[in-house]
């Protein structure tokens, strides 16, 4: 009983000590110590898939670049987190990770967790480059925040354009209310469309990402009389529900979608009529089946590693960690201050998997985008590279 | 009027599935008046062991659906062995509250396991098609047949349980049980034992509707069963929590709702119009819509 | 009797007082040591609206006896009020930065809003949902925490469009309540003085006669209307209390967190703020004491955040950190390994209190030794 108290009690104290530990080990790191790098993203909980995307992404940039003799000559180091998704998390893995001496941070994989610690970030001169979060507003207002993916703006006006150039005039959209990535990109294409005279004829939404069926949606575009539906949603909805279930409400139209449809061709229902996945577009950051010897080796290395196709999140995750790398040789230091200076520099350009791009005022990769189609012969759906816009019209 | 057909076609699509979940939820309620939270997940494990077992099963030649029969006894399995491990302890030391909060533990519990093991990770998983596609055609829409068979299922699943309980001894056992446990200890009936193979057959239905779900919805992934269980729990209040006709109903008549207010109230308000026909219902009918209401004993 | 229980509240009071002047004190003397302000601060913020959320969870759950699913919605009510009144008033200009002493008030607004707007929402659906009981209220309150968090996604003023994403979680930041690290050391007090209030407040209500009619309720319900207390009216008032500390427990969420997000307040999400863990809260400090939904809730965060962001982990060998890297089924296992050791929960309907302190250690351990006596007896006759 009594034995039973006393470790209870001991635990207890461990736990508060700890805490004040957490911040006593923070000193500054010597020229020969590795340079930590903090990486924050949903590494459990329902967006989980997105977080070890960008993990294993991470990963394997750091171990490559350490194979080859790190940055400046040191090893990185990687602290990974885990946010769960949700903000509050976010914002304490950031702040135990900044008590912790990190000035570096990758993360995180949602426009929501991230821009809970941009001002926090700003506050504390920490440099943070967001891999995934597309949200306009993330990157605008804050000198220590950059990203390496779209802002919704582009990525939306992209489509908006596409469609006016293939001579539509009347569009429906299909997106989710409750994600911002999807409303985000809704609210960009419609105002796109506006400014083309593009009119949106219908427009349907579903409640959160967990819904399972989307045909009276698509029964609406088709009684709306569209034949271009715009419908921002993850692979793991379009393969197997989105897709085949607009065809069996009888829309034949095009669906078109953004860098959400990249591993879609791994979700698809085996054995089911796949001939539905025709006059599918997207709009991607990169081709994944181009030629470029720097996607091709990525693909190849990351395979070899993890025995998958990467993901978007895993491709951004790796290119976050090459533009460190450039930001810091360039700077010629780890300092959050300077790597901050060398990443505002507009001039850079970063080679990377997603593209060659360099990075606007606002810490917004300039690149263009890749419009991708579905093809499939009722076998295997494969993607092939329609156009490359790099600017609005 | 297409339109109204489409509707009515996916509201039941997704009702059949509710009610199968909710026949599950009610089985185990009406026996020990625990809202199972992990009935959700039971399904999430009856899906990947399907994922995992189908394949075999197709290189054997044999149907891909045949897969339910290691599900059934997978989830089964975990089932009675949530009930070993978590619930009987807490039942014996605890109250109703705290045999909740391990149900919901044991909800958590599960989905985070399962996101844990490599093999499952938390990328979701897509399915191979299991029954053939094809239906009839109703007006210019078509009527799939896994939508009739999963109605079919529910039905038999529905009418089978009712004659289990009513007719045998086990089911009356059950029912027994339900009523008094004390009562039913003194009739020689074995109180922990007829608990047991409730959770048997409610997590062995659980695998059941996951075939259903997945021929359907064909995409599996850890937090599968939390909204889904959620709302074939709230189908089975609806219908008379216990009652297990009530289930059936219940399911059904969320799912029209659910797709009805999709396609001509709001699409992405269809949360809070199922909760709210919920909420009608229960406060002009507390005990739900086929449920008596007892008076309270003084 | 009466000179006690005043004597009682004057302990109290200087205790507290105590604390909170030594507490200014340390902060002003560590405010910008790095480990204080950025890991030990947040703590006690996220600590001080978790205990308020539990404790007022309690009143409903734990003295009253009805079990309600949703209270996080009245939380996310709570948090939105604040927010976009906090906005508001920058907008018309009435503060500029959060040093003004018009920001002060506008804080102090801010919360009482948010508090009253919940309160009126919850008697809105208390009238209705309270004539359930048991199970059925349960799932009638979690049909309305999820119908508040569809509605509010659907605003177009608050929802994805406005509060959860960057622009104006940054203005919240920048604009509104939302507290930077700095500010948040410099508003502590703050914070403190309203966790304190609430938790006196509810306190007293426990005390009160009303304490006494939904205590009576809880026991037995058609006994204590048959004693005359009008059930459904203690019920719904009750209801509405609760849900004004639900309120306000927002308005400090909002003021830690900067940015709002619906999926931060649903039934289950990933972290451990949500209507499902607040009920965890209550029946882990145990139903009808106070004190113990605020250690509960104090344990909670503490094992929450210690899984994730504790030094120690590091330090453990790599199979358990490997298991580690899943919090919250670590998490799940505490919560099953504590439910199976102590189904009452850490306090049982104890109340801790400085006074009768001393008097409960002893009584307690005059209660183990008879225990233990008996214990022994037993065994010599067997």
């Amino acid at each position: 009983m009594k034995s039973k108290k006393l470790i209870s009690v001991m635990i207890a104290l461990c736990m508060l000590l700890s805490l004040g530990i957490t911040g006593i080990t923070a000193t500054a790191f010597a020229a020969d110590d590795p340079i930590v790098i903090g990486v924050i993203s949903p590494n459990t909980g329902t967006l989980a898939a997105y977080g070890t995307g960008i993990v294993t992404g991470v990963q394997l940039a750091a171990e490559e670049i350490n194979a080859a003799g790190g940055i400046l000559g040191r090893q990185v180091e990687l602290v990974i987190t885990d946010d769960q998704g949700d903000p509050t998390e976010c914002l304490n893995a950031f702040n135990s990770l900044v008590a912790k001496g990190v000035t570096l941070i990758i993360g995180s994989a949602t426009s929501g967790c991230t821009s809970a610690i941009t001002d926090a970030a700003n506050e504390e001169e920490v440099c943070i480059l967001c891999p995934t979060g597309t949200a306009d507003s993330l990157t605008t207002e804050d000198d220590y925040i950059f990203r390496a993916c779209y802002a919704d703006s582009f990525q939306g006006a992209i489509a908006a354009a596409y469609a006016k150039q293939a001579g539509f005039e009347k569009v429906g959209v299909v997106y989710c209310a409750a994600d911002v990535y999807s409303k985000g990109l809704f609210d960009s294409f419609s105002k796109a469309c506006e400014e083309y005279g593009i009119e949106v004829a219908a427009s349907q939404s579903t409640a959160s990402l967990d819904v399972q069926d989307y045909t009276n949606q698509f029964a609406a575009m088709v009684s709306a009389g569209v034949d271009f539906v715009y419908a921002p949603y993850y692979y793991d909805v379009i393969g197997p529900y989105v897709v085949p279930q607009a065809r069996a409400a009888g829309y034949t139209g095009i669906i078109m979608g953004a860098d959400g449809y990249d591993t879609t061709p791994d979700y698809v229902v085996a054995g089911a009529d796949l001939t539905v996945f025709n006059d599918v577009y997207w709009t991607n950051h990169y081709d994944p089946g181009a030629d470029s010897e720097i996607v091709r080796s990525f693909v190849a290395a990351y395979e070899a590693a993890y025995g998958s196709i990467p993901s978007a999140f895993g491709a951004t995750g790796y290119d976050c960690l090459y533009i460190y790398k450039a930001a810091m040789e360039a700077a010629g230091s780890a300092d959050a201050g300077d790597v901050r200076d060398a990443l505002a520099d507009t001039s850079t350009v970063y080679e990377c998997v997603t593209g060659t791009f360099s990075l606007d005022e606002s810490g917004t990769p300039v690149k263009g985008a890749a419009i991708i189609s579905f093809q499939s012969d009722g076998s295997a759906v494969t993607s092939t590279l329609v156009d490359v816009v790099t600017q609005l019209p | 009027m297409n339109t109204f057909f489409q509707t009515l076609i996916v509201g039941l699509r997704l009702g059949s599935i509710y009610a199968l979940v909710a026949l599950g939820y009610t089985m185990v309620y009406g026996i020990i008046r625990l809202i199972n939270f992990a009935h959700g997940d039971f399904i999430m494990v009856g899906g990947y062991t399907m994922i995992f077992v189908m394949p075999l099963m197709l290189r054997l030649g044999l149907p891909a659906w045949l897969g339910v029969l290691a599900a059934i006894v997978v989830c089964a399995l975990v089932g009675m062995g949530t009930e070993l491990i978590a619930y009987r302890p807490v039942r014996r030391k605890g109250t109703n509250m705290t045999a909740l909060i391990t149900a919901i533990a044991m909800s958590l519990f599960l989905e985070n396991l399962a996101q844990a093991i490599p093999a499952i990770g938390p990328n979701p998983k897509v399915s191979s098609q299991i029954f053939g596609n094809g239906g009839f055609k109703l007006g210019t829409v078509t009527m799939e047949y896994t939508t009739v068979i999963t109605l079919v299922i529910s039905g038999i699943v529905m009418l089978v349980l009712y004659a289990f309980t009513q007719r045998t001894r086990l089911g009356r056992a059950m029912r027994c049980v339900s009523e008094d446990k004390a009562a039913a200890t003194l009739m020689g009936i074995n109180v922990n034992s007829t608990i047991l193979l409730t959770f048997g057959i409610g997590s062995g239905l659980a695998a059941i509707a996951a075939l259903m779900y997945m021929a359907q919805y064909p995409k599996v992934y850890t937090t599968m069963g939390a909204l889904l269980g959620l709302k074939a729990f709230v189908s089975a209040v609806l219908g008379g929590i216990g009652i297990i006709p009530g289930a059936m109903l219940g399911g059904i008549v969320i799912g029209l709702v659910e797709s009805f207010t999709t396609s001509y109230i709001s699409s992405s308000m269809a949360d809070t119009f199922v909760f709210l026909i919920l909420i009608v219902v229960l406060i002009i009918k507390p005990a739900g819509i086929l449920g008596k209401n007892v008076g309270e004993k003084v | 009797m009466k000179s006690k229980t005043s004597r009682g509240y004057l302990l109290n009071t200087v205790v507290v007082v105590v604390l909170f002047i030594g507490f200014q004190i340390l902060t002003s003397l560590k405010g910008s040591e790095g480990s204080f302000k950025l890991v030990i601060v947040p703590s006690i913020w996220q600590c001080c609206y978790l205990m308020v959320l539990a404790a007022s969870l309690n009143l409903v759950l734990g003295f009253m006896g009805q079990l309600s699913l949703g209270h996080c919605g009245f939380m996310a009510i709570g948090a939105y009020t604040a927010a976009l009144l906090s906005l508001a008033c920058e907008r018309a200009g009435l503060f500029e930065n959060k040093s003004d002493l018009s920001f002060l008030l506008v804080l102090i607004a801010s919360v009482l809003a948010a508090g009253i707007l919940a309160a009126l929402l919850s008697f809105l659906i208390g009238i209705p949902a309270l004539r359930l009981k048991g199970d059925y209220l349960a799932i009638i309150t979690l049909g309305f925490g999820m119908i508040i968090i569809n509605i509010i996604n659907n605003l177009p003023f608050c929802g994805q469009d406005g509060l959860a994403q960057g622009s104006a979680a940054a203005s919240l930041y920048k604009n509104g309540l939302g507290f930077g690290s700095k500010a948040k050391v410099q508003f502590l007090w703050f914070a403190l003085v309203v966790t304190i209030l609430s938790l006196t407040l509810m306190f007293m209500f426990v005390r009160s006669k009303y304490g006494r009619a939904i205590r009576a309720i809880r026991d037995d319900e058609i006994a204590a209307s048959a004693s005359g207390v009008n059930t459904s009216y203690y019920k719904v008032l009750t209801f509405a209390y609760s849900a004004f500390f639900a309120g306000v427990a927002g308005a400090l969420y909002s003021c830690t967190n900067a940015t709002l997000s619906t999926s931060s307040f649903a039934f289950t999400n990933g972290g451990i703020l949500n209507s499902t863990f607040v009920v965890v809260m209550v029946v882990l400090g145990g139903m009808g004491s106070l004190t113990g939904s605020v250690v509960a809730a104090t344990i909670m965060f503490f094992v929450n955040y210690q899984i994730k962001n504790g030094a120690w982990v590091e330090h453990l060998p790599a199979s358990v950190s490997g298991v580690f890297e899943y919090p919250m089924l670590v998490y799940a296992l505490v919560l099953i390994i504590v439910i199976l050791f102590r189904p009452k929960g850490i306090f049982g309907s104890y109340e801790f209190s400085l006074q009768n302190l001393i008097p409960d250690i002893r009584r307690a351990r005059e209660r183990r030794k008879a225990a233990k006596a008996e214990r022994k007896e037993a065994q010599a006759h067997g």
